[in-house]
């Protein structure tokens, strides 16, 4: 039992606790009815009861303030929906996935429900990696100074996601508002809680944590839940820190649909949380204090019935998603580059390495913008700014609350930059994803999340982030330091991928990333931050747009197709084919992955109907398997021969030079796949 | 002659078990309540109290005792005595063993009451409860589960403590 009292079935007005009843009857009734949906395969395929969460939920929805806080629900929080403004038709839009469904136009699961444009946000169904998004939204509320606070809210057994404990002790260490709840039922579908952690009330997990606030409530309890959502709220705005709300529930049902919960739990604990169906606790407390009498309350079921069937007549009748929707929203359209739209330029200035030129291009935009942020591991400590150094100076000039460290938690720094821009849609997020690609793995499930926001959200949200990761081999880093990760990467819709090779490509493809909605991963060849062959004269206010890959040498015979650290190889094989055979490559630097300009590519294979396509990735599924596939599907009728491909083998990349050498591919290698293409 | 109740819920199976064993050893007149259905006026009727409290879940009261809760805190029990026992799995729940029993008798010593029948933790094995007072239960805790041979006696015992307690 929490200590605050302020809310209690003796002194809570008349009003309030009829509004209360009314929302839990409305919202209890749809509940129950959902699986009716399916029997009659109408929807809902998925719905995971509420029932035996009531309290919490109902707390959680009447502590929002649409306008000043965020919410992030998670699958089971109908009530809490429904508590926080959303209507019962809304809620029945949602489960029978709806064109007009606010949460995602019948795009996401069913019971995921969500209003973006409220700030309930749309979440994924990957359980409690919300958080982190929540951390996230923290951060901007307290940089920004909303008078809000964020509340997430999840089961309590997934707290056992490394993810969870990851967003508390960003939530702990950098002080914000963020009010996580755990809605404590005994189970993760069948697994009891007793198989997740050693303590049974998970929250005492985080006693050790500092500038955190852990509060126990009785999460079938009206009156206790909403006791202790309102002190939450209230300490974690004045102290502007996290709470955590433990709500001990009951899951009266099965997890959901797909489940039975007669497999795993007896008779005599099925009625045992029956027994505290917290509905029908409040009902009776209502009648034993006499607040309302059975007639009165006999009146609201009455008007909560009417209020579901009437939902339930306007929601069937809403339009269906049109098939042809599916292309609406994968990615927002790029800032369009207006002063170089085809991302070439003929000026004439000084070389500048391409490290300078992202260490430039940076600190322009953060002049032009104060709503960038940057952030990452090794970002800022006195003169180091960045694991390589590219954000050299900008703390000092920009100030420790735009750019600043974060903690070796690579899913958290991408988590939170989704959060961040779900505060304000201005705000445009770079990180360091990690200290190098190959430590961005444990951030994938952010970024395969974040790639799924703009369309399961129909549009409504889009983080804007540039996710910034050092890339590639050729300097003896090994397994962890040499990795090529775009290949994987390339499988997402809804995000796009660069790869510069040059100084100036850097410089204009981070100004467009930094100026674009949605999320751009931005990979930099490290291996030429400071190689003068990758250094170029670069315009002040350079912009290459997205999608447009760039002729790097002119040729007639054969087409190589390249990005990243094998362009300047490949430049040189080319050269060499044209010294030792008389041959003209034309070499093609993509620049984008996706975007691919596959216009640029086809349109040479017709001229030299021959093509080489060649990157330091794996040859095996790497990204030019893509490319090979195109060109054979849509230019077979133009080849003259097989499409081949240089790349690395399919193994590591070995620590010993060696070794390293054996794997990655270079001049010499490609110089032989051109010969071989050339005399096919 | 002062008046003695036992208060527990006829819905169970093991506090009803005690209660009745309590009944049993009562040396005197003592009325039973069904604390599902009792009214205000049953819970301020009487000198001496038997309270049947289990503990639900992780550590709360069961709803019955939870619904009374708004209505004991508007009463007075300056002058009475009471009495309470409840069971626990120290073993499942050794975080929240007995916590009913704990939390009962706070809400009853914050009305004026006076709660006797503070028995030993020593033969027990927890590792938290809201029961504990000192190096005393504030009642008497009971392990149906784990230490059920144990029951009786302890049961016993404590009427025997409780009865010499309690004001006749």
């Amino acid at each position: 039992m929490t200590k605050t009292k302020k809310y209690s079935i003796k002194t809570t007005d008349k009003k309030t606790l009829e509004k209360w009843y009314k929302l839990m009857a409305v919202c209890r009734a749809i509940d129950e009815k959902a699986p009716n949906y399916l029997k009659q395969a109408i929807g809902w395929s998925y719905h995971a009861p509420y029932a035996g969460h009531d309290g919490i939920q109902l707390a959680i929805g009447q502590v929002f303030e649409k306008g000043k806080d965020h919410l992030f629900p998670y699958y089971r929080d109908m009530l809490t929906a429904h508590s926080a403004g959303m209507t019962a038709e809304e809620l029945i839009l949602n489960g029978i996935s709806k064109d007009t469904d606010p949460s995602s136009g019948g795009r996401h699961m069913s019971n995921h429900f969500a209003k973006p444009e409220w700030n309930i946000h749309n979440v994924s169904s990957c359980t409690g990696n919300h958080t982190q998004h929540a951390s996230g939204t923290g951060r901007a509320m307290k940089y920004y100074k909303g008078e809000g606070v964020v509340i997430s809210s999840q089961g309590e057994s997934s707290v056992s996601e490394g993810y969870v404990y990851e967003a508390i002790n960003g939530a702990s260490n950098e002080k914000l508002p963020v009010i996580f709840v755990f809605q404590d039922n005994g189970y993760g579908i069948s697994v009891p809680k007793e198989d997740q952690t050693a303590n049974r009330k998970v929250a005492n997990n985080f006693t050790g944590f500092k500038n955190l606030k852990i509060i126990h409530c009785n999460g079938k309890d009206v009156f206790d839940s909403m006791n202790a959502m309102t002190e939450a709220k209230e300490w974690a705005k004045e102290n502007s820190m996290p709470v955590i709300v433990h709500a001990n529930c009951v899951r009266i049902h099965s997890h959901s649909n797909s489940d039975r919960h007669e497999l795993y739990r007896d008779e005599n604990e099925r009625n045992y949380v029956k027994d505290y169906d917290p509905i029908a606790k409040y009902k009776r407390m209502l009648l034993r204090y006499k607040r309302f009498t059975e007639k009165e309350l006999a009146k609201f079921d009455e008007e909560a019935k009417k209020i579901v069937k009437d939902a339930h007549k306007k929601a069937l009748a809403a339009p269906d998603p049109k098939p042809e929707s599916i292309f609406d929203y994968v990615i927002p359209e790029p800032y369009k580059a207006s002063k170089y739209p085809e991302g070439t330029h003929n000026f004439d200035g000084p070389s500048k390495k391409l490290i300078e030129g992202l260490n430039e291009t940076l600190k322009a935009e953060f002049r032009a913008n104060p709503d960038t942020f940057i952030y990452g591991q090794d970002m800022a400590n006195k003169d180091k700014g960045g694991i390589f150094n590219v954000s050299k100076g900008m703390q000092q000039e920009f100030g420790k609350e735009r750019v600043f460290n974060g903690p070796i938690a690579e899913d958290y720094i991408t988590g939170t930059a989704n959060g961040m821009s779900r505060f304000n849609d201005k705000i445009r997020v770079v990180v360091e994803g990690a200290e190098f690609a190959d430590y961005f793995w444990p951030a994938m499930e952010q970024l395969v999340d974040s790639s799924h926001d703009y369309w399961r959200s129909n549009g409504k949200f889009v983080p804007n982030m540039t996710i910034r990761l050092a890339s590639g081999g050729y300097i003896g880093g090994g397994l962890y330091h040499s990795q090529n990760i775009e290949g994987a990467l390339a499988t997402l819709p809804g995000i796009r991928i660069v790869y510069p090779s040059y100084a100036d490509d850097a410089a204009g493809l981070l100004r467009t990333s930094m100026r674009s909605r949605g999320i751009t991963v931005f990979m930099e060849p490290k291996a030429l931050y400071n190689d003068p062959i990758a250094a170029t004269p670069i315009p002040d206010d350079y912009e290459v747009p997205f999608g447009k890959g760039k002729v790097r040498r002119e040729g007639s015979d054969l087409t190589l197709v390249t990005y990243g650290n094998t362009t300047h190889m490949s430049i040189k094989a080319a050269n060499k084919l044209q010294e030792e055979m008389g041959l003209s490559t034309e070499v093609i630097d993509l620049r984008s992955l996706l975007p691919l300009d596959s216009d640029l590519i086809i349109e040479s294979v017709k001229k030299t109907g021959k093509i080489l396509v060649v990157h330091e990735d794996k040859v095996f599924n790497g990204f030019g398997a893509e490319i090979a596939a195109q060109v054979s599907d849509i230019a077979f009728e133009y080849l003259d021969g097989p499409v081949m491909r240089v790349g690395s083998t399919f193994t590591p990349v070995g620590f010993n030079r060696i070794l390293e050498k054996a794997v990655l591919p270079n001049e010499d290698r490609i110089f032989e796949g051109l010969k071989k293409l050339a005399e096919y | 002659m002062k008046k003695t109740a036992i208060f527990y819920s006829f819905n169970t199976h093991k506090t009803a078990q005690v209660a009745n064993k309590i009944k049993e050893l009562w040396d005197g007149p003592i009325d039973e309540i069904n604390v599902e259905k009792a009214t205000d006026d049953q819970l301020k009727a009487y000198d001496n109290y038997i309270l049947g409290v289990p503990t639900w879940f992780d550590g709360e009261l069961p709803n019955y005792w939870d619904e009374l809760v708004p209505a004991i805190e508007d009463m007075s029990f300056k002058g009475k005595t009471f009495a309470i026992f409840g069971n626990g799995d120290q073993k499942g729940y050794p975080e929240n063993f007995g916590d009913g029993v704990g939390i009962m008798a706070e809400l009853i010593e914050q009305q004026g009451g006076k709660v006797i029948g503070h028995t030993d933790i020593a033969d027990y094995e927890f590792e938290s409860s809201k029961a504990v007072k000192g190096d005393k239960f504030v009642g008497l805790l009971l392990d149906f589960e784990n230490q059920a041979r144990k029951t009786n006696s302890r049961i016993k015992e404590w009427v025997k403590q409780i009865a010499n307690q309690m004001v006749s």
